[in-house]
C-alpha cells in the first residue's frame, strides 16, 4: 500500500535575529501508512516540534526548508505555491492539533464560528446552515453538547473542553494525516485519558486514517502508538515498533532514555533509574561524527570523528555503527 | 549581561543613544567652553544669525543661543527630575497594587483611573496657576512628575501581578518573608528592565509636558526653559515676524530629545520582548 | 433581571465609577487652586480690602459681588460684607465656600467673569464650547481611526513599507504636539500664506448658520484640524503597529494558519484583537488628547474653551478657569464613559466577566 505521508532527508533550520543558523532537522526520512500511528518522542529541544511544523509545507519564519523532500498521496509539498498548500493541504490533508491547544482559539470569537471560517476557507461556497448541522453532528459525537459548545466564546469553556473542540475543529475536514503536538500536557489524569479516547474513536470511525504524535512523555506512546521514531539533535535515532524500541532499544540513547524512564510496570520495577550527564549538542555548529558521542556510555573514539548512517539493525532503524 | 551586549547590536539603540548623548553634550559642555550670557542685552530685538550670534536674539536682544543652551539645560532637568519622581510613585503603586491583588489592588487602582481619566493638563493649569513667586524648575518638575504617574502605575501592576504566582515568590512568602521584603528582593529585580523602559517614557513625556505647561504662561518664573522660549517667541509675535530663529530651535531641540527616547525604548522593547522580533 | 444582561451591568458598574470620578473632579477643581501661595482667592480678599488702593472703585465692586455671589465672605444681616480691623473681608470657612460652589454649580450657575464683568462665565462657555467640540471631536475620531488602519497595515506588510513608515510616525508622535500646531502656523499660515494663521473665522463676519460663515470657517478649521490629526495619527500608528505584531505571533494565528484559514480572515482576526487595547488605550489617553488640542487652540486663536483658559490664565480671571476647567473634565468624563460601552459591547471577554463566567 502506498503510504499517505512520506518525508525524505528533510532538513529545516532556523535563522536567528542576528543571522545565525540553526540547524534544528538535519535529514530525516519516514514513511506513514494508512491506518498507522507513529509516535515521536525525544527530550526538549530535540527539534521533534521543528519537525512537525515544517511537515504540512508551511514554514512561518524563522523556521525555513533547507532540503530535502515531503510527498502526501505521491505529490510534492516542497515547491507547492503557498496559496495552493493552504487551500488543499493544511487542514484538509494533514492537520495539526497544536501544543497548548488552550490558547489556540480566537477569544473573541465564537466556536461555530471558527469553525466556518475553517471550512469557508477551503470552500467558499460553503452554506452557513449546512455547515452548522455538519458541526452538530460532529460535536455530538464526541459527547459535547454541541448546541452549547457551539455558541459559546473559548474563554467560557473549562480546559478539557477547549482541547476536545480543538480536536473537533482539526478533523472537521476529515484529513488523512493528523498530526499531533503534545496533546495531553497540561490536562489532568482523566482527561488525558478522554482525550486518547477521542483519538482513537476518530481512527476507528475512519475520520482520520493516520496520525502522528509527538510527546516527551514515553509512557503516553506505549498506550496509543504502535511504531515509534526516537528524536535526538535533530536526527531519528532509532525507529521501530513499540516492542522493539521500548522493550529491546538497541540505541545507547534509547537505551539509556528507556532505563531514565521511571516505570511502575512489572518487570520494571527492579531497574534502577539511570542518568543521563550532559545535554545535546548546539545545532549552530556543524557537527561531527555521532551527536550522541559526549553523552553515549559506549562511546568509543571513532564515534567522534565518524558520521553515523541509519542502518537496519534486528528488524528495526538504528543510527549507530556500533550497536548490537 | 547578554542582554546589554545584544542592546548594542540593535542600530535603533545605538542611534537613539548617540542622538541622546549628543544633547547632553550640548547641554553640557558648550557652557564649560564658551561664554554664554543669557540675561544681558547684546544686541538688537531679533537680529537673525550671525556669526557673532549663531542663532541671532530674542525679542529683548539677548543672545538666542546662550537662551537655548541655558533651557535645555533646564528643560532636561525637569525631565528627568519629573521622569525619576513619576517613575518612582508609578512603580511603587503599581508593583504593590500588583503584587497584593484583592482589595488593596481595587483600590490603588480606582484611584489610580480617577487621576488617569482627569485630565493632568487641567490639574498642571489649576496648580500652576495659583503657585507664582514659587514656581521653580523643581517645584514644577515635581508637580509634572505627580500628575503623570499613572499610566506607569498601570503598566508595572500589570507585570507584578503576573509575577505575583511565581513559585520563587510563594517560596519566599512560606518562608514568612513581609510584604515589602518581597517586593524589594523577589518582584523588582524582574521589573528592572521593563521599569527602566518605563523610565525613559516618562522622562519625554516630562520634558513635553513642562514644554506644554511653559508655553502657556504657566512655566518657571525666574528661570528659562525651552518651553518658555517657545511662549516668549509666541507672545512677542516672532511668528508674525518671521524671526524663526527664536523658536524654530527650540523645537527642533525637543523633537530631538524626545524622539531619541523613543527610539531607545522602541529598541529596548525589541530586545526584551521576544514577541516583537520578526 | 441582571443576570441575564451581563452588558448592562457593566454599563451601569461604569456609570456609577464615573459619577465618583465627576465628584472627585470637582472637589479637584475647586481645591488646588488653593493650595498655592498666590491663590486667586487670596488675591480677590486682597483687593477688596482696600489695601493696594489702586484698584478703581468700580473694580472694587466687582470684586466684591463675585465675592458675594459665591459665598466667599461673611455678610452682616444688611447684606453687607463683614470686614476686620484693616479693611479686609472676613472669609467664610473653606467648606462653606465648597458647599456654596456645589449647589451653585449643581445648578448651572458658574458666577460672572472678571474681567468681563458682568458676563457670565457659562456665556463665555457657550459661545466657545461649540467651536472646540467641532474641531477635536471629528479630528480626533478620524485621527484614531486613520492612524489604526496604517498601524495594521504596517505590522501586515512589513517589509519596505514598514521600514519607511515606521520611523516617520514614531518621529511624528515624537514631534510635541504645539510644536506641529507652530510648524503649520508658520510654513502654511505666515511663509506661504495658503491658511490663516489664526482664529476661527474672518474678522467682520458673526457667527451664524449662513453660507459665507460657513466657508470662511472651514477655511480657518484646516491648519488646526492637521496639527491634531498628524499627531494622533503618529502616535495611534505606532500603537496599532505594536499591538497587531504580538497579535500575529500569537497561538490562535498559528493555529489558523495551520488549519489554512484565509489570509484576509486572518489579518480580520488580528485587527479585531488589536483594536481592544487601542480602544482602552483610547479611553486612558483622550485627557491627554484633549490637553494637546486645546494647546493647538491656543496657538491658533481658535475661539474654543482653550482659548478661552489661555485668556483666562493671562488675566487672572478666576471664575472663568474654573468654569472652563470644570467643563473640560466633564466632557472628557463623558468621552471616557462613551469609549467604555462601546468595549463593553465589543470585547466578548468583557461580557462574560461581569456575568460572573468562568
Amino acid at each position: 500500500m502506498a503510504p499517505v505521508l512520506e518525508v525524505i532527508d528533510l532538513r529545516l533550520h532556523y535563522l536567528t535575529r542576528i543571522g545565525e543558523k540553526i540547524q534544528a532537522v538535519d535529514g530525516v526520512s519516514f514513511e506513514l501508512k494508512v491506518g498507522q500511528i507513529l509516535g515521536v518522542a525525544g527530550e526538549s529541544g530535540c527539534g521533534k516540534s521543528t519537525l512537525v511544523n515544517g511537515c504540512m509545507g508551511l514554514n512561518l519564519p524563522p523556521l525555513f526548508h533547507t532540503s530535502g523532500d515531503l510527498r502526501v498521496d505521491g505529490q510534492s509539498l516542497v515547491g507547492m505555491s503557498v496559496e495552493q498548500n493552504r487551500r488543499e493541504i493544511l487542514g484538509k490533508r494533514i492537520s495539526m492539533i497544536p501544543q497548548g491547544a488552550l490558547n489556540s482559539l480566537n477569544p473573541t470569537r465564537k466556536v461555530r464560528d471558527l469553525a466556518f471560517d475553517m471550512i469557508r476557507s477551503h470552500d467558499g461556497a460553503a452554506d452557513k446552515k449546512e455547515i452548522y448541522e455538519w458541526l452538530r453532528e460532529r460535536f455530538d459525537k464526541f459527547g459535547l453538547n454541541a448546541d452549547q459548545v457551539l455558541n459559546s466564546f473559548p474563554v467560557q469553556l473549562p480546559a478539557g473542553m477547549k482541547q476536545r473542540v480543538v480536536i473537533g475543529i482539526s478533523t472537521l475536514l476529515n484529513p488523512k494525516v493528523v498530526i499531533a503536538d503534545e496533546p495531553t500536557s497540561a490536562l489532568d489524569v482523566s482527561t488525558q485519558k478522554a482525550v486518547i479516547q477521542l483519538l482513537f474513536n476518530l481512527m476507528d470511525s475512519g475520520i482520520i486514517s493516520s496520525m502522528i504524535v509527538i510527546t516527551h512523555e514515553l509512557p503516553l506512546l506505549r498506550h496509543v502508538a504502535d511504531t515509534i521514531a526516537v528524536m535526538y539533535a535533530g536526527e531519528f535515532v532509532e525507529v521501530g515498533s513499540i516492542e522493539q524500541v521500548i522493550y529491546d532499544p538497541r540505541h545507547p540513547y534509547t537505551q539509556t532514555l528507556m532505563g531514565a524512564m521511571l516505570s511502575a510496570e512489572p518487570g520494571q520495577k527492579a531497574r534502577k533509574p539511570v542518568f543521563i550527564e550532559g545535554a545535546p549538542p548546539d545545532l549552530k555548529n556543524k557537527i561531527i561524527g555521532c551527536r550522541f558521542a559526549e553523552r553515549c556510555p559506549q562511546a568509543r573514539a571513532e564515534c567522534r570523528t565518524h558520521q553515523q548512517a541509519i542502518r537496519v539493525l534486528a528488524e528495526r532503524q538504528v543510527r549507530c555503527d556500533y550497536a548490537q | 549581561m547578554k542582554i546589554f551586549l545584544s542592546l548594542l547590536k540593535s542600530p535603533g539603540f545605538i542611534f537613539g543613544m548617540l542622538l541622546f548623548l549628543g544633547t547632553i553634550l550640548l547641554a553640557l559642555i558648550p557652557p564649560l567652553t564658551m561664554h554664554l550670557d543669557h540675561q544681558t542685552r547684546v544686541g538688537l530685538p531679533f537680529m537673525p544669525p550671525s556669526g557673532k550670534h549663531w542663532l541671532g536674539t530674542d525679542q529683548m536682544g539677548v543672545d538666542m543661543f546662550a537662551l537655548l543652551i541655558q533651557g535645555l539645560r533646564a528643560s532636561l532637568y525637569v525631565g528627568f527630575l519629573a521622569g525619576t519622581v513619576a517613575t518612582f510613585i508609578g512603580t511603587l503603586i503599581g508593583v504593590y497594587g500588583g503584587y497584593k491583588g484583592g482589595l488593596i489592588d481595587d483600590i490603588l487602582t480606582v484611584g489610580t483611573n480617577l487621576f488617569l481619566v482627569i485630565p493632568s493638563l487641567i490639574v498642571l493649569i489649576l496648580l500652576s496657576g495659583s503657585i507664582e513667586e514659587g514656581r521653580s524648575l523643581t517645584l514644577i518638575a515635581i508637580i509634572i512628575g505627580c500628575t503623570t504617574w499613572t499610566w506607569t502605575a498601570r503598566a508595572v501592576r500589570a507585570q507584578s501581578a503576573s509575577l505575583r504566582g511565581r513559585d520563587h515568590v510563594n517560596l519566599a512568602r512560606i518562608n514568612g518573608y513581609g510584604t515589602f521584603g518581597i517586593v524589594f528582593m523577589q518582584i523588582l529585580p524582574y521589573l528592572l528592565s521593563y521599569v527602566f523602559m518605563v523610565f525613559i517614557l516618562q522622562t519625554a513625556a516630562g520634558i513635553l509636558t513642562e514644554a506644554s505647561i511653559s508655553m502657556l504662561g504657566l512655566g518657571p518664573y525666574d528661570s528659562i526653559s525651552l518651553g518658555k522660549i517657545l511662549n516668549e517667541a509666541m507672545k512677542n509675535e516672532a511668528l508674525t515676524d518671521g524671526a524663526w530663529w527664536a523658536f524654530a530651535p527650540a523645537m527642533v531641540l525637543i523633537t530631538v530629545i524626545v524622539f531619541a527616547l523613543y527610539v531607545i525604548n522602541t529598541s529596548m522593547e525589541g530586545v526584551f520582548n521576544p514577541r516583537l522580533r520578526k | 433581571m441582571f443576570q441575564n444582561h451581563p452588558t448592562l451591568t457593566h454599563i451601569l458598574g461604569r456609570a456609577g465609577w464615573y459619577v465618583l470620578t465627576f465628584f472627585v473632579a470637582v472637589t479637584v477643581n475647586f481645591f488646588l487652586p488653593r493650595l498655592g501661595s498666590s491663590n486667586p482667592i487670596d488675591i480677590l480678599m486682597a483687593k477688596a480690602g482696600g489695601s493696594s488702593g489702586m484698584d478703581t472703585k468700580a473694580a472694587r465692586e466687582k470684586e466684591e459681588a463675585y465675592l458675594k455671589e459665591f459665598g466667599l465672605v461673611q455678610l452682616d444681616r444688611t447684606g453687607n460684607v463683614l470686614r476686620d480691623g484693616s479693611g479686609k473681608p472676613l472669609p467664610t470657612s473653606d467648606w462653606t465656600q465648597f458647599a456654596s460652589y456645589l449647589s451653585l454649580s449643581l445648578k448651572g450657575e458658574l458666577g460672572s467673569s472678571i474681567i468681563q464683568y458682568p458676563k457670565k462665565v457659562s456665556e463665555v462657555i457657550k459661545r466657545s464650547l461649540p467651536w472646540t467640540l467641532s474641531l477635536q471631536v471629528p479630528t480626533i475620531l478620524i485621527g484614531w481611526i486613520i492612524g489604526n488602519i496604517l498601524g495594521a497595515l504596517a505590522a501586515y506588510k512589513r517589509g519596505a513599507f514598514d521600514k519607511l513608515f515606521y520611523p516617520l510616525a514614531l518621529l511624528v508622535s515624537a514631534v510635541p504636539p504645539f510644536c506641529v500646531g507652530i510648524l503649520l502656523v508658520y510654513v502654511f499660515g505666515i511663509s506661504l500664506e495658503w491658511f490663516p494663521a489664526m482664529g476661527g473665522y474672518d474678522d467682520g463676519l458673526v457667527p451664524a448658520l449662513s453660507w459665507t460663515f460657513l466657508q470662511s470657517a472651514s477655511y480657518y478649521y484646516v491648519l488646526p484640524f492637521l496639527s491634531i490629526f498628524l499627531i494622533i495619527v503618529g502616535g495611534q500608528a505606532i500603537g496599532m503597529r505594536s499591538m497587531c505584531i504580538y497579535e500575529l505571533g500569537a497561538d490562535y494565528v498559528r493555529y489558523a494558519k495551520f488549519l489554512g484559514v484565509r489570509e484576509s480572515k486572518i489579518l480580520q482576526y488580528m485587527f479585531r484583537n488589536a483594536m481592544l487595547p487601542q480602544l482602552t488605550g483610547l479611553a486612558l489617553s483622550l485627557g491627554v488628547m484633549v490637553g494637546g488640542a486645546l494647546i493647538t487652540e491656543m496657538i491658533f486663536s481658535y475661539p474654543g474653551l482653550g482659548m478661552a483658559v489661555l485668556s483666562a490664565i493671562q488675566s487672572n480671571d478666576y471664575p472663568v478657569i474654573q468654569g472652563c476647567t470644570l467643563l473640560i473634565t466633564i466632557c472628557v468624563l463623558i468621552a471616557n464613559f462613551s469609549v467604555d460601552i462601546l468595549i463593553g459591547f465589543l470585547d466578548p471577554r468583557i461580557r462574560t466577566q461581569s456575568a460572573g463566567a468562568r
